[in-house]
């Protein structure tokens, strides 16, 4: 077991160093930095090499990688995530270190840190409606299979799973957020003529004087976003449920315990329930990358100010410190997910085979 | 397929229709009436963008006749005004005053275009990976399968954003191009799973004993045999791209609205005047896709069934 785990690591060590690569070259495509003045009639082609010269720009490519991993500069491989002050800052990504946003010059450890709340508090909300809601209506619908509700989960399933998730969004501020209604707010996570934005030291000062109040302010600038991300998922999700239900009341030993008398409900809960369970833990935990890396769709859509609206901004800005921080925090997450799901499958599952 | 009678006189003839797998498959796929459905939704659609705009009386960038208010009302018309509105049905936009009806059955054709152009090329790159991965096993394919790896455990949508921006500048070409080659790894991956288990067949050790070259083992003797489930996930990622295509022209990074309408930009550029009540005006682009997403997911569906009977539940 303990063997397989780390079978499993170690073979995700090449895969995580071609993700640097590859999100290393993703930013140079986009072009020298330093271009940016050369259309500049006022600076000349010293101060152009000065810059270049100053960034590393004219280093050859590898060295840039390596330099950019924290290998071939001058400080030590140790993980240090000290401030800047203290040494840390720009030392490489080895040294947990992702450099400085070109944009506004704030460390991107910084920047990324404070779009991780807001992200978690949108992603883990809906994540958990939606996947208790996908298994009890899976559940209940491969139990009462060819009922009412089976049919409508199914109509229900089709249609989430062709809306455009930013559509949805749209629709919902079209009739719910504008005149007549107004029932929910379109954007942001509080309301700016009473709080101070979210995030800021005044804003927890006033979340300490009126915590009733933001909480309920937080939690209505919460329904559209989290109703968005959790009606297009709870599609797949429940079918996928329901399938795994299906298969498990089909089996033997649920025969069996029919046959034995043991009660309807025990039947459904303790013999098929657990079993059918086990490739939906799998399916579940393969969307945690998504609590981290956020919903770029639906921020985007309401103005959420979270890691994926933040790719948007800095890709507008063409900021690639904080690009790439973004893009290794995500790619990192979903292969430790997977990692994750696999080493899980293969202890909920005594049957599989570790090789 | 023609009876294929006896040339002997009988009381009774037999009828013997013999049908290859693909005309069985299509015999599967008539009676699943879900799928039909969704066949005849995604084609209604593909006529609209093929002829809808020659029968439409407005040019896609042509601004009939400006108006200060919607007729009938004191509303600003600059806002857009709303659907059956003077021989517009679904209304006009905001700001260019365009007849929205359109604008969407002009959209169809680029939206449509990216779509399968995209998922078709993507297929073609995944099926040539994949079948040169799973065929020759070894280094290769480690290779191979690392670069699929690291491709899939990058956040798909990030990455073709940051693409269609740099390399983008509205130009749908580059946008299907960008979403073809980094969309092929799914099917690569799908393809080389076929080609693990088909190669071990006994026909390909028959073509290889009579001297068959290796790319024509792969390309005329397995791929065939794995053409189903290719089939089935190229038409549901028809639906992806769509979608894809759409989000990415929303946020500015995908096709120019000045010069080519798509369902994308036609619901960027509505997004300003929602908040002024403008409903018809998002609303319309998106069931565009809505219909032609939930089409092809329909045909996907029956599609898989058709081709793979066994896949039923």
């Amino acid at each position: 077991m303990i063997k397989y785990v780390v079978r499993r690591m170690i073979q995700a060590i090449p895969v995580l160093f071609l993700i640097t690569v590859f999100t290393f070259l993703l930013m140079h495509v986009q072009g020298n930095p330093a271009q940016r003045f050369a259309q500049n009639a006022r600076v000349t082609q010293a101060q152009i090499a000065a810059f270049e010269h100053r960034w590393g720009l004219d280093d050859p490519l590898p060295l840039q990688y390596c330099k950019w991993l924290g290998v071939c500069g001058d400080k030590p491989i140790v993980v240090n995530v000290l401030p800047p002050a203290l040494g840390g800052g720009d030392n490489g990504i080895l040294h947990g270190d992702f450099g400085y946003s070109v944009f506004d010059g704030r460390l991107v450890t910084d920047v990324i840190a404070q779009r991780m709340l807001p992200t978690l508090i949108l992603t883990v909300t809906a994540y958990l409606i939606w996947v208790t809601i996908a298994i009890l209506a899976g559940v209940y619908a491969a139990v009462k299979r060819y009922s009412l509700f089976d049919s409508g989960l199914t109509i229900f399933n089709y249609v989430g799973y062709s809306l455009p998730t930013f559509w949805l969004g749209l629709m919902l501020i079209t009739f719910l957020s504008v005149p007549p209604l107004r029932w929910f707010p379109a954007s942001g996570m509080n309301d700016p003529y009473t709080t101070p934005a979210f995030g800021t030291d005044s804003y927890w000062v006033f979340f300490g004087q009126n915590p009733f109040f933001a909480i309920f302010d937080l939690g209505r600038h919460l329904v559209l976003p989290v109703l968005t991300l959790v009606t297009v998922s709870i599609a797949g999700d429940s079918r996928f449920v329901r399938s795994s239900m299906l298969d498990s009341l089909n089996q033997d030993y649920v025969k069996t315990a029919r046959a034995k008398g043991v009660p309807e409900r025990r039947v459904v809960l303790r013999h098929a329930l657990r079993n059918a369970l086990l490739p939906v833990i799998t399916n579940v935990g393969l969307e945690i990358p998504f609590l981290f890396s956020g919903a770029i769709v639906t921020e985007t859509i309401f103005a959420w100010p979270g890691m994926g609206r933040q790719f948007i901004e800095s890709v507008g800005h063409t900021d690639y410190p904080v690009l790439m921080g973004i893009l290794l925090i995500a790619a990192v997450s979903i292969v430790f997910a997977n990692l994750l799901a696999d080493v899980l499958y293969a202890v909920v599952d005594p049957r599989v085979k570790y090789d | 397929m023609t009876p294929t009678a006896s040339d002997a006189p009988a009381d009774f003839e037999v009828a013997l229709v013999s049908l290859n797998q693909w005309q069985l498959a299509w015999r599967r796929f008539r009676r699943h009436k879900l799928a039909m459905f969704g066949a005849g939704l995604f084609l209604t659609f593909v006529a609209i963008a093929a002829f809808g705009p020659f029968i439409l009386p407005y040019e896609a960038t042509n601004v009939p006749y400006p108006l200060k208010f919607c007729p009938g009302t004191t509303i600003s018309a600059n806002l857009g005004c709303p659907p059956f509105n003077d021989g517009h049905i679904l209304g006009t936009v905001g700001g260019t005053q365009e007849d929205l009806l359109t604008l969407v059955v002009n959209g169809a054709r680029l939206s449509l275009t990216i779509g399968i152009g995209a998922a078709a090329f993507a297929s073609v790159l995944g099926a040539i990976v994949g079948g040169i991965s799973g065929y020759f096993g070894g280094w290769v394919d480690t290779i191979l399968m690392r670069i699929v790896d690291v491709l899939l455990s990058m956040p798909l949508l990030f990455v073709i954003i940051v693409f269609a921006k740099v390399f983008g500048y509205g130009d749908w070409r580059v946008i299907l191009l960008v979403f073809a080659l980094l969309g092929w790894p799914g099917i690569a991956r799908l393809v080389r799973s076929l080609f693990l288990t088909l190669r071990t067949e006994v026909f390909v050790d028959a073509a290889r004993a009579v001297g068959v070259s290796d790319l024509r083992i792969i390309f005329r003797h397995i791929l065939p045999n794995a053409m189903s489930p290719i089939i089935v996930v190229t038409t549901l990622s028809v639906a992806a791209f769509i979608v894809t295509e759409a989000f990415v022209s929303y946020i500015g990074y995908g096709v120019n609205a000045a010069y080519n309408p798509t369902w994308g930009n036609i619901l960027s550029n509505a997004q300003n005047d929602i908040l002024v009540g403008n409903w018809w005006w998002p609303l319309f682009p998106g069931l565009a896709i809505v219909l032609t997403v939930l089409g092809i997911n329909f045909m996907g569906d029956g599609l898989r069934d058709a081709l793979d009977p066994r896949s039923r539940e």
